[in-house]
């Protein structure tokens, strides 16, 4: 009788654990090697700080939720592979921001996965990629945007710089020639009744190819421009303010990615007087954004610039879907969250932020910012910092949603 | 007009810069028979070694030393790596600056971090050589210009009118001959290699301050250096010369024009058809100025495959 006992033990043991279900996993699908590595690694950084706050408050269903690594190695076809392994490894919720190419591709996969794979269906949670047609024509259910878009961004920069009369009269358009550009030269044309300018020229040049911008300087000279905005980032933002201000020209920059770390840093005193459109400013966010600086870096050893904080308030809202999704067999049904992520909202030290059901673009307050001296909060351990100019909330940020999406909801 | 000529200064001064990178390359080449994948890195290295040493002796200084810094590594990256598997053959030595390129990038980023350092032109060298309408031309544009030339003059100088380029020259064309005759080739070798990464080193130093400098300049400028050394021709010098200001006057007007193959097309009547098709046919030249390199180099390689200067291969 005994022996029975004790040989039934480990069986016990077995069910035991059978009963304690997998846990939630999630996983970053980032550019984690070569050159965009550090784009990658600070979306990486945004999404453990929040998945850490997640579990800290219990995870869900009682577990803590699992964060999982995938390194796409900076193009669509490792992106393609690293999700099927992640499909493989059980990963029912992708992250990545990146690229807007790499994003095209994610979100292509999986909604091809998700109906070849009824029940076992995956989220893409979209943080950076801010290419129009994710939320237009390739908008799908399982598809998420924590991040803005050209329109948003471009609206609520056109309409700061006019507001502090920045903005001149004449604009030049240069944008690098891929999804994300285009939308940016489109969104720049479609200002201009609002914004009071004309649109004096438009370029779209070759993305992170060009280390001279001499030449593209000489061509904003000769169009006699008062603004140049555009949506560059990395390398060809850098070359191409240090190359203008190399030629004495007198031109205001509007930007989107302004505050990448290290464009500071090595642009200096030349970014003096351009402007920013980001998703957070901790001087514009007061007390609520001061906490949230000093608790991201005592946990990620930097404070969120650029991209990590939209990335955590992305995280954190589908943290808020999850705490409102009910296991079904101990389980996490994907599509139970999605519709509970469709109305998503949450406060952030920002305002309010919430998802729009209709196109899955989340409607985020914005802030246009000015590189000056005076800022609270330096940039790259510099004197310069990001001050201020306007805050848009939720609603003056947002532009009404893509007739072009057609959101197919599982019956 | 200050457009172009602008335009063509801008050119000209790119292409002054792309010399100075490929003419180490090219010689290397030439010489040993191996393309140095690790060549560009000798530029970042030069760039790093003097952001590094300028708060310690100012720039000037500091780009001299990362030049012989820059120099030294390559000295000792032939003495005790290529030679060690020279007698494999020039597959080996090829993935060993492949493999080479990565590791010296993978330190830069170890050291300095994934970001651009605060690396820039010192205030001193700051300011306008002269303006011309609308526009400043930058001083530190015009030095960048003269250290080119100066070391084109140099190495001309030194490989055509003195005793030691009649050695490495011979060193080069017959190396069993030279030596034969009783030159040390492989100190000829050793020298040669460390003298085309010190001129890498020296571009770096001097044009990471204007552009910018961060772990992938290897790979942004590595990959148009290995143009315009196949543009030029493979082991000339003078071709380096010549290509390198080729695609960089070639770029730097093809910025300046807004017209497509449909434009072209309207001349004989064909425009509206064009601009119904799309696409290529509707493509600015602009757009391209970044790839027209590339397909200047497929064009050399299908008209004339050794380039615009190189022996007949």
């Amino acid at each position: 009788m005994n022996a029975i006992r004790i040989a039934t033990l480990p069986l016990l043991a077995l069910l035991a654990t059978a009963a304690q279900a997998a846990p939630v996993k999630i996983a970053v699908l980032e550019t984690l090697s070569g050159p965009q590595a550090s784009t990658g690694q600070a979306y990486r950084a945004a999404v453990r700080y929040a998945v850490d706050k997640l579990n800290a408050s219990g995870g869900w269903n009682g577990q803590p939720v699992q964060l999982l690594e995938y390194d796409n190695q900076g193009g669509p076809a490792g992106a393609s592979d690293k999700l099927k392994a992640a499909a493989a490894d059980g990963v029912q919720i992708v992250v990545q921001g990146g690229s807007s190419a790499i994003g095209g591709q994610i979100t292509e996969d999986v909604r091809k996965h998700n109906l070849r794979n009824p029940g076992k269906e995956i989220v893409y949670i979209n943080v950076g990629a801010e290419a129009l047609e994710l939320t237009g024509e390739k908008c799908n259910f399982h598809h998420f945007r924590f991040a803005g878009n050209a329109q948003v961004r471009t609206k609520a920069l056109v309409q700061a710089m006019k507001q502090v009369q920045a903005l001149g009269s004449k604009v030049y358009a240069i944008n690098q020639n891929y999804s994300w550009g285009q939308d940016m030269e489109r969104a720049i044309v479609d200002n201009a009744g609002p914004g009071g300018y004309q649109v004096v020229e438009k370029t779209l040049h070759d993305v992170n190819k060009i280390q001279d911008f001499a030449p593209y300087v000489a061509k904003i000279s000769a169009s006699g421009a008062d603004t140049v905005i555009t949506g560059n980032w990395s390398n060809d933002l850098l070359l191409m303010m240090k190359a203008s201000k190399a030629a004495g020209l007198k031109v205001r920059f509007g930007t989107v990615y302004l505050d990448q770390v290290g464009n500071i840093a090595n642009a200096g005193e030349q970014a003096v007087g351009h402007f920013v459109v980001q998703a957070f400013n901790p001087e514009a966010a007061g007390a609520e954004g001061e906490r949230f600086v000093a608790d991201y870096k005592a946990k990620s050893g930097h404070p969120p610039v650029a991209t990590e904080p939209q990335t955590v308030f992305g995280l954190e809202m589908v943290a808020d879907a999850l705490k409102r999704t009910k296991p079904v067999n101990d389980a996490l049904d994907v599509n139970a969250l999605a519709r509970n992520l469709e109305t998503a909202k949450l406060k952030t030290p920002m305002g309010e932020a919430s998802m729009r059901a209709a196109d899955h673009q989340v409607l985020l307050p914005l802030v246009v910012s000015v590189v000056a001296k005076d800022a609270k909060y330096k940039a790259d351990d510099t004197a310069l910092g990001f001050k201020p100019v306007k805050v848009f909330t939720a609603e003056e940020a947002a532009v009404p949603a893509q007739a072009a999406c057609k959101m197919q909801r599982p019956g | 007009m200050e457009t172009l000529v602008f335009s063509l200064l801008n050119g000209t001064v790119y292409g002054l810069l792309l010399f100075m990178v490929s003419a180490g390359l090219t010689l290397v080449f030439g010489m040993m028979g191996v393309l140095n994948f690790a060549h560009a890195s000798f530029y970042m290295l030069g760039a790093y070694f003097a952001y590094t040493l300028q708060g310690l002796m100012g720039f000037g200084p500091a780009v001299v030393a990362a030049t012989l810094l820059s120099g030294a590594v390559g000295v000792v990256v032939e003495r005790w790596f290529l030679r060690r598997v020279h007698h494999h053959g020039h597959a080996h030595e090829l993935l060993l600056t492949f493999g080479l390129s990565f590791i010296i990038a993978e330190a830069i980023k170890l050291f300095f971090g994934n970001h651009p350092v605060d690396y820039r032109v010192p205030a001193a060298l700051d300011f306008a050589a002269f303006s011309l309408g609308r526009q400043q031309y930058p001083a530190y544009r015009v030095l960048m210009a003269a250290v080119a030339l100066a070391m084109f003059a140099a190495l001309w100088l030194l490989l055509t009118r003195t005793r030691i380029g009649i050695v490495v020259r011979a060193a080069i064309h017959k190396p069993r001959m030279a030596q034969a005759l009783g030159h040390n080739v492989q100190l000829v070798f050793m020298g040669v290699f460390g003298v085309g990464a010190a001129l890498a080193g020296l571009a770096g130093a001097i044009a990471g301050a204007f552009y910018t400098t961060n772990p992938n300049m290897a790979l942004e400028v590595g990959v148009m250096v290995f143009v315009v050394v196949v543009v030029g021709g493979l082991g000339s010098l003078g071709g380096a010369m010549a290509a390198s200001l080729l695609i960089g006057v070639v770029t730097s007007l093809a910025v300046g024009v807004d017209r497509s193959l449909a434009d072209a097309l309207a001349l004989v009547g064909a425009g509206g058809w064009a601009q119904d098709v799309g696409g290529l046919l509707t493509l600015k030249l602009s757009s391209l100025a970044a790839t027209l390199p590339f397909a200047l180099m497929l064009l050399i390689l299908l008209v004339r495959p050794g380039g615009l200067m190189g022996e007949k291969a």
